[in-house]
């Protein structure tokens, strides 16, 4: 790692980083305020719930239908489907502008003309990023633990859950990143490298949603991000799945060992 | 004794069917100021980017100091200060970060000092965004960051672009100082006056091939220059003007002649001795047309065409 390119990279970034934050709290802050008033009508419409399909409750991220549970709100409301939103287009746009944004703006020239490796340059950034994924994470967490208790106080709101969902969340978004910083180093255009991004993580998204319909699916769905991610379950029994961590992790070294792979090799134009 | 710094040998870089530099020998002497020259799209950007270690050739090696471009590039790199041709830099970023950046990366003493006296310099404002800047200024702005480590061989892609008349001369002067220094430069230009006021030695890129290298005032020697002769009493039949070598372009209007003449001047002045002349002028054609003239295409190219040493 180069110390120099990363506090370049945080020096750019953390504006963006701080929105994002701001953003995703004032989202927080209204879900939360605004949970008694729907506990109290969820309450009243259990029923209606339990008709809904199995399907769009898995896309998100809902098992079991306990409308009383502050965990079960969160996930239908933010980490199965929002935060998650939230947290690819942070990851997509921080791993466009490594590569793809900077050739785009010429300013990687500026940078391929100190004396630092490529493999260095991608690796700082890709550790500001995780930095940066790691700030949106915890403050996530934060602000449900927060938030969770001035309006959510009693309702069985699990700590250990909201500190193990934060590998959960920091190795989700790393697998995003992986093949981000991927399409960012094969694409020159940081257009083409964003809708790769967008295109593949939608496609994961989607196929862990079919695969609750199909048996076939279901196997492929062992390939995609989102079957090694289930907030709620995180949540409520306050245990970190490993394996499914380790399988996030995985996704993200492959996409980035290929990125500086081809980042050695590629030619600056 | 001078070195080479840059070494070339059959450098090509080919991107598909499209050549960007083809066989390019290359040698570029310590203490040497060397113009790259050519007109857009002759491959002038790709060599240099081929010297950064940027492209991977597709044939042939380039060396600096000795060290592999491509497999060696982190460590030419702590060696060479370069300007991109189109430099870019970070818009939210003011001068002053830029300079505490690029210096970062330096081992060497007082590089932020050197910068900010070079700012100075050049009359730039470190303080303002880039964003802000105008073209001029960021341009300044990336001739401060290519300089201020005072490195030994200095690459400069189009250096004056953006730059108003004064800055440029500022530049000049800082060029004839480095020089003064040892430091080797290359820079690639297509402004010949330029080329004229700060090169040693001189390399012609066409369509990716060096059509040849100059030194300076082999250039000058070669220059044309445009002849006029008056006659007392109308131009003299059978003059044979046009036999004389480098003699061309010969014509007559009422008692003069104007021609335009490459080479010793001692067979014309001979030629038009024998003659009662009112009047004999010669201007010196610049050495934009020497270079139009080096520039001929394929086969009428200089004398060390294909490259080497001086």
């Amino acid at each position: 790692m180069n110390r120099n390119v990363f506090d370049k990279t945080v020096l750019e970034r953390w504006r963006p980083t701080l929105v994002y934050v701001v953003g995703l709290h004032a989202y927080m802050l209204m879900l939360t305020a605004v949970y008694p008033t729907f506990r109290r009508m969820l309450e009243t419409k259990a029923e209606l719930f339990k008709d809904y399909p199995k399907a769009l409750l898995q896309l998100f991220g809902v098992q079991s239908i306990d409308t009383a549970s502050f965990s079960n709100y969160i996930t239908i409301e933010l980490l199965g489907f929002v935060w998650v939103i939230i947290i690819a287009a942070y990851v997509i746009a921080f791993a466009r502008q490594m590569v793809a944004g900077e050739v785009h703006d010429g300013t990687l020239e500026l940078l391929m003309a100190q004396p630092v490796a490529r493999w260095k340059l991608l690796t700082s950034e890709g550790l500001a990023l995780l930095g940066g994924i790691a700030v949106l994470v915890v403050s996530t967490v934060f602000g449900i633990i927060a938030y969770g208790a001035i309006f959510a106080s009693g309702t069985g709101l699990n700590y250990s859950g909201c500190a193990a969902f934060i590998p959960v969340g920091i190795s989700l978004a790393a697998a995003v990143a992986g093949y981000s910083v991927l399409f960012s180093v094969l694409f020159n255009d940081p257009r083409r490298a964003v809708m790769a991004s967008v295109g593949l993580t939608l496609f994961f998204y989607l196929l862990h949603f079919a695969a609750s319909y199909s048996g076939v699916l279901e196997k492929i769905d062992w390939f995609g991000i989102f079957h090694y991610y289930n907030p709620l379950k995180v949540l409520d029994s306050g245990r970190v799945p490993v394996k499914s961590v380790l399988v996030l992790l995985a996704f993200a070294a492959v996409g980035f060992g290929a990125s500086v792979w081809f980042f050695q090799r590629k030619d600056l134009k | 004794m001078p070195h080479s710094v840059i070494r070339t040998a059959s450098l090509t870089k080919k991107y598909g069917r499209v050549v960007g530099v083809s066989g390019l020998d290359l040698e570029v002497e310590s203490g040497e100021v060397f113009g790259f020259l050519g007109p857009n799209g002759a491959g002038k950007t790709t060599a240099i980017r081929l010297l950064m270690g940027m492209l991977r050739p597709t044939a042939g090696r380039a060396e600096v100091f000795g060290l592999d471009t491509w497999r060696q590039s982190v460590a030419v790199r702590e060696k060479v200060g370069y300007l991109p041709g189109d430099a870019a830099l970070y818009d939210r970023m003011t001068g002053e970060q830029h300079v505490r950046f690029v210096a970062s990366f330096s081992a060497a003493r007082g590089v932020e000092d050197n910068g900010r006296a070079l700012a100075e310099r050049l009359e730039l404002d470190l303080g303002r965004k880039v964003g802000d800047c105008s073209k001029g200024m960021r341009q300044k702005l990336a001739i401060v960051l290519a300089i201020m480590k005072m490195p030994p061989l200095l690459i400069m892609d189009e250096p004056t672009n953006a730059l108003d008349p004064r800055a440029q001369k500022l530049l000049y002067d800082i060029l004839n100082e480095l020089r003064g220094e040892q430091t080797t430069v290359l820079f690639s230009s297509h402004n010949l006056p330029e080329v004229e006021r700060i090169a040693d030695r001189v390399g012609i890129l066409r369509s990716g091939n060096l059509a040849g290298t100059k030194r300076i005032e082999d250039l000058r020697e070669m220059r044309l220059r445009n002849v006029e002769v008056i006659f007392e009493g109308g131009v003299p039949g059978g003059i044979g003007l046009e036999s004389i070598p480098g003699v061309s372009d010969v014509t007559r209007l009422g008692n003069r002649i104007s021609l335009k003449l490459k080479g010793d001047i001692n067979p014309l002045l001979k030629a038009v001795a024998r003659y009662d002349v009112a009047d004999f002028s010669v201007a010196h054609a610049s050495l934009a047309d020497a270079f139009l003239e080096f520039y001929a295409p394929a086969g009428h190219a200089g004398d060390d065409a294909g490259g080497g040493g001086p």
